[in-house]
């Protein structure tokens, strides 16, 4: 090993760089995860509707974007639509393929939710007179939403840590600015190294957080 | 859509998958064996490496994939540690590997009912034989489904080998659409391939999940 010395001096100018693209990389995944949540609840709901069409096209959905790379639907977002057409910027082919990734787990989470509701429930509101979207309005899905919380969160820290790949097509978040900081200074090391622990700040605290949140949301009455 | 494209560049790309499953098998057997010793400190009767061991996998696990490459393969030649592509994307795929593994590892065996600690003691048992002969082979069935979920993970992310220029599947694709600008069609079908492997790895864990839940 050459002695190496470090210069910390580096990580201090890019500070305020650094921190922007972690904010943006804290944005980009709550908004990303608004959205997937939106559109998993509602493709869960699709595939609980009767009728097997629904049924197939989100299991389709599903299981096409969780077994294929993230990085493969980013190219395709952005390298590939153009040639049909739709150009998309960095930051919308970005967040339309992290939404789209994220939103196939959701949907699971929530199929899974929504099916571990005991029948029972279905019945009683039912019987008490409520209506399809009210009885899942007001009995199913509160349910559902506890049952899958603590998957939820974790692929909110699988999308936070994701949306670094993002950075691949020169969307700005944490990444890029690491990547764009220490391929001016030659630093890598230590600027690498601020970046990772502004990740694992992030993940931490958000982990803590999600936690707290679970235990409240299970305390709390129905 | 050009069909003739992808007929044409299937066998580059199928060269390129050869490669995407040698890096997929050289990190599964590397990461696994790390994680399992590192999922087994979790249980040593001393506090201090057991905290040590459950500080690192945390930390390791917060970071992006992404940024353990780029911290190998960019950052460590600063120390004048330079490694090649290939064994700085398995090197670093192993260490993601192995921490997770470590965590399917440590839930397994906290998913074993307390009950069956001690009557394992209490018919006479040492503690390496509890672990051996009872709680392990318990186990390790309630492991096969979140690992295997973590093997497809680990395959779709060996596509991140590409951005530092390793040949694989998506270096192959890359390639590819350099010479013949069909980025569209091209990319769609190294997702195909990457499908074809995982699909049924994810099918296996689902069933293996189903078969776990009936008594």
């Amino acid at each position: 090993m050459t002695g190496y010395s470090f210069d910390w001096s580096a990580v201090v100018r890019g500070l305020p760089y650094l921190l922007e693209g972690a904010g943006l990389t804290v944005l980009i995944s709550s908004v990303a995860m608004v959205l997937a949540l939106i559109l998993g609840l509602a493709l869960a709901a699709i595939s609980q509707a009767p009728g097997r069409l629904g049924r197939r096209v989100v299991a389709a959905y599903v299981e096409v974007f969780r077994n294929t790379p993230l990085l493969i639907q980013i190219f395709i977002v952005y390298f590939g639509l153009p040639q049909l057409g739709l150009k998309l910027s960095p930051f919308l082919s970005g967040l339309s393929a992290l939404v789209l990734y994220a939103a196939a787990y959701n949907t699971e989470i929530f199929r899974a939710g929504l099916e571990a509701v005991p029948h029972g429930q279905f019945e009683a509101a039912r019987s008490a007179g409520l209506g399809e979207l009210q009885m899942l309005r007001y009995v199913i899905v509160p349910q559902a939403v506890r049952i899958s919380f603590p998957a939820l969160g974790n692929n909110l820290v699988s999308l936070v840590k994701n949306s670094s790949l993002v950075s691949t097509i020169g969307m700005v978040e944490l990444m890029f600015v690491a990547n764009d900081i220490s391929f001016n200074n030659f630093r890598t090391l230590e600027i690498y190294g601020a970046a990772a622990v502004m990740y694992v700040v992030i993940v931490l605290a958000l982990t803590r957080l999600l936690h707290a949140a679970e235990g409240r949301l299970l305390r709390a009455p129905a | 859509m050009n069909g003739h494209v992808v007929v044409d560049t299937l066998p580059y790309l199928l060269r390129g998958t050869l490669w995407t499953v040698t890096i997929a098998v050289a990190v599964i057997v590397t990461g696994t064996l790390g994680g399992v010793v590192l999922g087994l400190l979790r249980f040593v009767p001393w506090a201090g490496p057991r905290a040590l061991v459950a500080w690192a996998v945390e930390l390791v696990r917060a970071v992006p994939l992404l940024l353990l490459l780029f911290f190998i393969f960019f950052g460590l030649p600063a120390l004048g540690l330079k490694i090649p592509t290939f064994p700085a994307a398995v090197l670093a795929m192993s260490l993601w590997m192995a921490v997770n593994t470590s965590e399917v590892v440590r839930g397994g065996i906290q998913s074993i009912p307390h009950g069956q600690f001690e009557a394992a003691r209490s018919i006479g048992l040492s503690e390496i034989q509890t672990m051996s002969s009872v709680i392990v082979p318990q186990a390790v069935r309630r492991m096969i489904p979140p690992f295997v979920g973590l093997c497809t993970i680990l395959i779709k992310d060996t596509s991140l080998a590409a951005i530092i220029g390793v040949f694989e599947l998506t270096r192959a694709a890359q390639e590819t659409i350099e010479r013949t600008f069909k980025s569209f069609e091209i990319y769609l079908t190294a997702a195909a391939i990457y499908f074809v492997i995982c699909f049924p790895l994810t099918r296996f864990a689902q069933r293996a999940e189903a078969r776990l839940r009936r008594p």
